[in-house]
């Protein structure tokens, strides 16, 4: 924090701020809590967003044009921009305006919103896609004011990311190099947050010490992914760009963990945060400012003021594309670009080349209403596959497009009978195997298909999709055919012979065998697709039963191990690579509706639940923690094989169909936003890894849209 | 007559008391609370990341004390973490869902919610005088049989569904942006001409939608009692006096039939406030009926609490009211009381 110097330039905060604190940047959250919004540090939108010859920084091929560049708002309205202008020539930042940025970019201010001397340059035409203009709007819905947060996942600003070809590469980073159990980052000479101030090692010193390692902050410790063998890594800051984290061993989780839809962010603020931090100010003072909030301590105010994933506080830097203009609550959200942002394309404009996001709030019904209306230029999330005809309908009258995006995920519907169950009698029935591919063999996957997928799925076991380079088909096949006359075979091999007066099966110890499966009711086609497999399994001797219940009530009732059965989606990481964890094919995962209890053993180290006793599952086990232990790819490779194939071979999960439609709404004159390309929660942070930075308007859109 | 009302505030406050109690038990009965909820949320959506900071969040506003406790937090008969503060003290609470305390969250909408169910219950009365007015004088006519139908219609076509529908068409038909207040565009913009023009345009649908369900009912109950008081022999021998027909109508029958909505009002004040809750839903509206429905279901309790109890006060304070203007208006009731 050398570089940085206090400033006090701007009467406006000089004047509300008599406290030292108060003249570091961003320093005042307390004394600006009362504030409008949009006050604090902007990028001057209303220019250039409409203007044909765009100038930006980072564009150093037209000096001297007078174009507003990005610049601090310093108090004066956003309206007011030729005041601005005037106010910003006033403090002799005239030459600023009228040259390149990047050529002097040392005599800035220390807090000047500006690109990283060394940006990220995007070669867009490389990839297949159209180098663009900057400038305009972007219009999306949303079903609650909360929901601004996904713009946190699919504005897909990570430390290290995936690209569109799932492969992991440093973003905002400038290198990571990794030897064993050793990772050193490397940070962009000159990377800003977004108010402007310097992106340092100290903000990745202040994360470890003072938020992870800080027991009002995280009870808990640092998350999973930083400890190997339950041991934390040293961490050393050498230099202002450098980082670096050592354990003993390798740690093939840690980056797959920078890279997930949910950044866990192990960089924060620290310039902005330290002003309410009781080890940087005093516990007196920090909790005083918390109760002048009405929040109970400072580690509540902390926690609120800390919001790089909700994006609720507009005064809290970051370094992602967009920045949050409004506070809740509110039903209209607006996000202004990043002037700091790293990523510049090959022509030298900074990327995200769409100026704003607005985020408009309306009920879950109204979605696709809307949306067939043309309110939204991009939409996504809150449409599904049965919404396709209506969205069909209006494209032309309101000129956009549906795309229909497979969705990776296992399985649409999964049933997973539950091996951990308290009951003997189901238990002993779940656990075996002939039990379970007789329940799979029964199943006419063709059928559900058609009904609910438009015919357009693909039938088989809940396990990766082919886009996966760890697919090979016999995975989705296996065990998973129709054959209701095998299936009845099983079943009386299992011993369940006897039948009562209906033609049901009786369990061994006389009981029906009515088996009764609890969902969530929160996808409304898992509980479609149980009213057929009702009807399939009733030929083969068994009663179905569906419970849908409330989504607390199924997570207790499964944790006590009261479950015999529940539908849920499949497979979350649907398309892995080598190096993405596979914890969701063993009981390393936290909840799994197959075995509860054993999950809840690993996770408490052996507190609570039970031990898991079945030789095939201690093995996935095992295999989790083989694949912990590598950072070769070859052999984390054959590990997740061996595991899908010990998924396909023991039918734990029971799969149907995979394949839905995501339809992704996009305006016709947005360009770079592929017709087709995967979609899921992980590992493409649903349409993340497709890079919304790298949308623009067609000129002719732009005027479109700010007309609407 | 001033003792007979404070009677009636001590018995108001002490309902109040008994209610808050009531809603609070409500609220608290199903399984697990915010938090166990917010915490299933995220690790289906998968952002397990964020689990330990709402953890955080939510104890440090008391949500792991016993719900015996939080009760008397609440109402402010028991010192929370910052001393007294509840409902007695006028601290409406904290709403987990924004992150906010209840007053900011619900304050605008509250505006909102006021005028369109006041617009709605205009509309209501507007229309359904006249309407019951002319049937009744006219029974039997085909002008009282298409007034019964359309009335018939209003009361049994579901309100969702016109609203769904006539949204649809006004966007067709007017370009009108469909749900919400004023086009979305203008949100979080000052009050200005152009967005009042377009309040007023989205105020439409809702009114109909809210208000023809209700004008349906008034229109017959209307039309029922003044069919009674017409054939009384008061009304008889006005006419027979030679009283205009019109004033022989207003004067005495009108009057009559008037009672029933004058005893109604204790139930319409919180009707204005909760009334437009499933309408409010679909058209999308931002006033206090979805936000109730939300904190419900998410059991973000004294947010809920809050609402449940506000109108519990208007019903007590609507039913005063009604009681007081029942003794002004109708002497039969003043001179029984003696």
């Amino acid at each position: 924090m050398s570089d940085f110097k206090p400033r006090g330039g701007f009467p406006a905060h000089a004047g509300e701020r008599p406290d030292s604190a108060a003249f570091e940047r961003g320093a005042g959250p307390l004394s600006r809590a009362g504030e409008g919004q949009g006050e604090g540090f902007a990028c001057s939108g209303e220019t250039w967003s409409l203007t044909p010859t765009l100038f930006r920084p980072g564009e150093g091929a037209r000096p001297g044009r007078h174009e507003p560049t990005c610049e601090h708002d310093s108090g004066v309205g956003r309206e007011s921009g030729v005041s601005r202008r005037a106010l910003i020539a006033g403090l002799g930042a005239a030459a600023l305006l009228s040259r390149p940025r990047h050529a002097f970019a040392d005599t800035l201010p220390a807090d000047s919103p500006a690109p990283p001397e060394k940006p990220f340059v995007i070669d867009l035409a490389a990839r297949g896609r159209r180098t663009g203009t900057a400038g305009g709007t972007i219009r999306t819905l949303i079903a609650k004011a909360r929901d601004v947060r996904y713009l946190s996942v699919y504005g897909y600003t990570r430390l290290v990311g995936y690209d569109a070809a799932l492969q992991l590469r440093p973003d905002l980073l400038e290198r990571v190099d990794v030897a064993g159990g050793v990772f050193t980052f490397t940070l962009r000479q000159g990377h800003r947050w977004s108010d402007g101030h310097p992106f340092t090692s100290e903000d990745f010193r202040y994360y470890w010490e003072d938020v992870a390692n800080e027991k009002a902050l995280s009870p808990e410790g640092p998350p999973a992914f930083f400890l190997v063998d339950g041991k934390p890594p040293t961490v050393a800051f050498p230099d202002p760009v450098t980082i670096r984290y050592s354990w003993d061993r390798p740690n093939p989780m840690f980056l797959p963990a920078l890279a997930a839809p949910r950044d866990p962010l192990i960089y924060r603020p620290a310039h902005y945060l330290k002003t309410v931090h009781a080890r940087y100010i005093g516990k007196e003072a920090a909790d005083a400012k918390a109760k002048a909030l009405k929040l109970r301590g400072w580690a509540a105010l902390h926690n609120r003021l800390d919001d790089n994933y909700e994006l609720n506080n507009p005064d809290c830097p970051t370094l992602q594309g967009w920045v949050p203009r409004t506070r809740s609550p509110a039903t209209r959200f607006r996000f202004e670009r990043n002037c700091s942002y790293h990523r510049v394309d090959t022509a030298g404009t900074q990327l995200p080349y769409v100026d704003t996001i607005v985020m408009d709030v309306a009920s879950q019904g109204l979605l696709v209403a809307k949306t067939n209306a043309g309110e939204a230029d991009l939409m996504f999330r809150g449409l599904s596959m049965p919404d396709i005809p209506s969205l069909k309908e209006g494209e032309t009258a309101h000129r956009y497009r549906t795309n229909l995006w497979p969705v990776a995920r296992g399985s649409e519907i999964a049933l997973y009978p539950n091996l951990t169950t308290q009951d003997p009698g189901w238990r002993a029935l779940n656990r075996d195997v002939r039990y379970r591919q007789a329940l799979s063999l029964a199943i006419d996957r063709r059928t559900l298909n058609n009904t609910l997928l438009f015919g357009l799925g693909t039938e088989g076991n809940d396990t990766i999709v082919s886009d996966s380079p760890l697919f090979s088909p016999e995975l989705r096949t296996l065990n998973a055919g129709y054959d209701p006359a095998q299936a009845s075979r099983l079943l009386d091999a299992v011993g369940l012979t006897r039948r009562d007066g209906s033609g049901m099966r009786l369990m061994p110890d006389g009981r029906a065998l009515e088996l009764v499966v609890e969902s969530d009711g929160e996808a409304e086609m898992v509980l479609d697709a149980l009213l057929l497999i009702t009807e399939f399994w009733r030929e083969v001797g068994i009663r179905l039963v569906t419970k849908p219940q409330e989504r607390t009530n199924l997570h207790r009732r499964s944790i006590g191990g009261m479950t015999v059965m529940v539908a849920a989606q499949g497979l979350d990481l649907a398309v892995p690579t080598a190096i993405m964890p596979p914890t969701e094919l063993s009981p390393a995962q936290p909840e799994h509706y197959s075995w509860p209890l054993w999950s809840a053993n690993v996770e408490s180290r052996g507190k609570t639940g039970e031990p898991c006793d079945v030789p095939e599952v201690q093995h996935l086990l095992e295999l989790d923690r083989q694949w912990r232990h590598t950072d070769d790819a070859e052999q984390q490779a054959a590990i997740w094989r061996e595991m899908l194939m010990n998924h396909a071979q023991n039918t734990w999960v029971i799969g149907t169909v995979a394949g839905a439609l995501q339809p992704v709404v996009g305006a016709d004159r947005l360009v770079n936003l592929p017709e087709r390309a995967l979609y899921a929660w992980d590992p493409t942070a649903l349409i993340g890894v497709q890079r919304l930075d790298e949308v623009f308007w067609d000129k002719a859109a732009d005027t479109r849209a700010e007309a609407k | 007559m001033i003792v007979a009302i404070l009677r009636r505030v001590v018995t108001m406050a002490l309902t109040l008391l008994v209610i808050s109690a009531l809603v609070f038990v409500i609220i608290k009965l199903p399984p697990g609370d915010y938090l166990t909820n917010r915490i299933m949320e995220l690790r289906a959506t998968g952002e397990a990341g964020s689990v330990a900071k709402a953890e955080l969040l939510i104890r440090q506003y008391g949500l792991d004390r016993p719900v015996w406790q939080q009760y008397l937090m609440w109402v402010g008969l028991m010192p929370g973490p910052v001393g007294f503060s509840g409902l007695l003290q006028g601290d409406w609470g904290w709403s987990f869902e924004y992150d906010k305390p209840v007053a900011d969250v619900v304050g605008d909408a509250l505006w909102l919610t006021l005028l369109i169910n006041l617009t709605a219950v205009i509309f209501v009365h507007l229309v359904a005088i006249p309407a019951a007015i002319y049937s009744a004088t006219h029974r039997h006519t085909v002008g009282d049989a298409v007034v019964t139908l359309l009335g018939y219609v209003g009361l049994a076509v579901p309100g969702f569904l016109l609203a769904l529908i006539l949204l649809f068409y006004a966007n067709r038909w007017f370009d009108l942006s469909i749900g919400g207040l004023y086009d979305s565009a203008l949100t979080n913009q000052p009050w200005t001409w152009t967005k009042i023009r377009s309040l007023l345009a989205h105020l439409v649908v809702p009114t109909l939608v809210i208000g023809l369900g209700g004008t349906a009912a008034m229109i017959r109950r209307m039309r029922a009692n003044l069919l009674d008081e017409l054939a009384k022999p008061y009304t008889v021998t006005a006419r027979a006096k030679g009283l205009p027909p019109m004033r022989a109508l207003l004067k005495y029958p009108f009057r009559m039939s008037l009672n029933p909505f004058v005893a109604d009002i204790g139930n319409l004040l919180p009707h204005l406030v909760s009334g437009s809750v499933l309408v409010s839903l679909v058209l999308s509206l931002p006033t206090v009926g979805p936000l109730l429905l939300d904190a419900l279901r998410s059991q973000d309790q004294f947010m809920a609490g809050f609402i449940l109890m506000f109108v519990a006060g208007l019903t007590l304070v609507g039913m005063l009211i009604s009681d007081l203007t029942l003794v002004w208006l109708d002497p039969r009731i003043r001179m029984g009381a003696r």
